[in-house]
């Protein structure tokens, strides 16, 4: 079976990107455009891994994975935080990569892979 | 030291006796006696005092005549017997300071001798006089054109600090106010500053200096730099105080400017990378999309290259025009034309993002002279904020944006961009036109509205908005045909305070 990514942004550019790049590479998406929406998105599809960025309107990533990792189904997912922040490493400690923006595919791919194959 | 003695005598031997005498009462002789000799000392040297028997020889008695005009200080004591000294009384007058007769009474030479020592010091005393009256005068004429010309506001305030003198510049920028309170001259306020630096000096004599931001009589703003000097009387007390202020407004705005430019950087860098990322993405799927063949991605993936790529440019241009100050450069053309490459840019975006575009433009509208790059930038910038504003709305379902050109009275057009979108807030309203102020998050740079308003104003029109929370915006532009006249175009972007 596919694994399901996640993928949280404010810009719809940039969620077609991600979502072009996973499926092209064998993944199923979900796209969220602000946190509220990507809870609501996490509970219905547990997704393997979750791709989060930090600056969005509303409430901002942080929040998200504090939200996130309150349900049990959800809270051992991975998160790698994609963002245009500079020095955003510690904006949510628990994630496995931290990429910025405008970011290399093949390594957020190989990030990818290495997590959920 | 020695008054110098010229002694012209044919008489050898009475000349020697004079010479023997009148050294021992201490002056310094030379003695000549025949013409050569006569003429060659006359003219050579500057004598203190010319003892002479002019009847020596005609040209030696012309010379004597002449002297003043070469040596002023020299004075003159003629002998001779009384004859002589009849036809020496008639040439020289008074320009001869005594006659003596021969035989030459001690006496009287020595009184005629001290008569001309009293000269030459008070003449020397005189010429010391004179001499300094002239470095005083040119001192003081230095120290006028110092006080006009330093660029410098200054002015001389006494303890109620009315202004008692000030220079040329502070006479042009704040008016010819003697008498006036320095207060109300340079910041037109009823009671004195806060911390006076005037009243300070007054109280410790001591320089005093601060900031300050002071209005000239014209209205203009200027920042200043204060230094203050205590003016002291004989004895000793400060009677007045000097104020100097230095005009730094050009350094506290290109400060700001930098300062804002460096913000603005910060705060756009956000934004960039998105736009970057999503250009990248673009990118990515066109080319993806050709090597699968996939005519449908590569028509998606190539209108985002070009969406993200005029994102790019606009922002790019934006910071340029922040960045470097440039003049208008003006043009006449037809209000048609500026109107349709206005609508050429908006149609497509309008279309993109469901917004029906309505066009109100009437047939010739005739003329209008402007600096057509940057207008059409401005407008654009109106019209897409318009557009913005729909495709952020969600309450309702069809959207529309008004663009409308109308004659406004002889010299004006009025044009008019009203949609029906999101609508401000009084923020948002009262904010728009400040610098690095988006109500869109990091898709805003803060610059569009602020140079698209700044446009506006460098070629003499005005912007009026009217808004309501999620019932639309209407702009309305006020724009002379004509170029401004007397409007001072210095391209220079002044952030605000």
């Amino acid at each position: 079976m596919k694994k399901r990514i996640l993928i949280v942004d404010d810009d719809p550019n940039i969620v077609d990107y991600l979502d072009a790049l996973f499926t092209d590479n064998g993944y199923e998406t979900d796209s969220a455009r602000d946190a509220k929406e990507g809870l609501e998105m996490a509970k219905k599809n547990t997704p393997d891994l979750v791709t989060l960025d930090i600056e969005m309107p509303g409430e901002w990533g942080p929040r998200f994975y504090r939200q996130m990792t309150q349900d049990a189904k959800l809270k051992n997912v991975p998160v790698i935080v994609i963002s245009g922040l500079s020095g955003n490493t510690y904006a949510i400690p628990k994630a496995i990569a931290s990429i910025k923006k405008p970011f290399d595919r093949e390594k957020l791919l190989e990030i990818v892979k290495d997590a959920i194959g | 030291m020695a008054e110098q003695i010229l002694l012209i005598d044919d008489d050898l031997e009475h000349a020697y006796a004079l010479k023997t005498y009148l050294e021992r009462v201490q002056y310094d002789v030379t003695v000549a006696s025949d013409t050569k000799d006569a003429l060659l000392h006359l003219y050579h040297s500057a004598w203190d005092i010319i003892l002479a028997n002019p009847q020596i020889d005609e040209e030696v008695a012309e010379s004597i005549d002449t002297l003043s005009e070469v040596h002023p200080l020299s004075q003159v004591i003629v002998f001779g017997n009384p004859a002589q000294i009849d036809t020496a009384m008639d040439r020289y007058g008074l320009s001869v300071i005594h006659y003596l007769g021969l035989p030459i009474n001690s006496k009287e030479l020595e009184l005629a001798l001290e008569r001309a020592r009293k000269n030459i010091l008070q003449s020397k005393k005189i010429d010391r006089y004179l001499e300094r009256l002239g470095d005083l005068h040119n001192a003081q004429n230095q120290f006028n054109q110092l006080f006009d010309e330093v660029p410098c506001y200054i002015s001389v305030q006494d303890r109620n600090l009315r202004v008692t003198a000030s220079n040329k510049r502070f006479k042009q920028h704040f008016g010819n106010v003697i008498g006036g309170q320095c207060f109300e001259i340079y910041k037109h306020r009823n009671t004195p500053c806060e911390k006076c630096p005037v009243i300070e000096t007054f109280n410790d004599g001591k320089v005093h200096s601060t900031e300050e931001i002071v209005t000239s009589k014209s209205g203009k703003q200027y920042n200043v730099l204060t230094h203050t000097a205590p003016i002291k009387n004989e004895q000793g007390e400060i009677t007045q105080v000097m104020e100097m202020s230095t005009n730094i407004t050009q350094i506290r705005q290109l400060q700001d400017h930098l300062t804002s430019l460096g913000l603005m950087l910060g705060s756009m860098s956000h934004g960039v990378k998105g736009m970057l990322t999503a250009l990248d993405g673009g990118i990515y799927q066109l080319e993806t999309g050709l090597k699968q063949a996939d005519g449908t991605r590569v028509n998606k993936a190539f209108g985002q290259v070009k969406v993200m790529t005029d994102k790019i440019k606009k922002m790019v241009l934006e910071i340029l025009y922040y960045a470097k100050s440039r003049e208008l450069q003006y043009t006449t053309m037809t209000v048609e034309t500026l109107a349709d490459n206005i609508i050429r840019n908006i149609k497509p975006m309008a279309e993109r993002n469901n917004v029906k575009f309505e066009i109100k433009i009437p047939d010739s509208l005739g003329h209008i002279e402007i600096d057509p790059s940057w207008m059409e930038a401005a407008l654009i910038n109106f019209l897409e904020n318009a557009v913005d504003a729909c495709s952020f709305d969600r309450d309702k379902q069809d959207h529309r944006v008004t663009f409308e050109i109308l004659p406004k009275d002889k010299g004006n057009l009025c044009f008019t961009i009203e949609d029906n979108g999101i609508g401000m807030d009084k923020e948002t309203r009262d904010k728009m036109f400040t610098l690095f102020f988006t109500s869109k998050g990091s898709q805003g740079t803060g610059l569009g509205l602020f140079i698209a308003n700044r446009v506006i104003e460098q070629h003499g029109g005005s912007v009026k908005v009217k808004s309501e929370m999620k019932q639309g915006t209407t702009f309305r532009i006020r724009l002379p045909r004509k170029r401004p006249g007397n409007f001072k175009n210095n391209g220079f972007p002044v952030a605000p305070r």
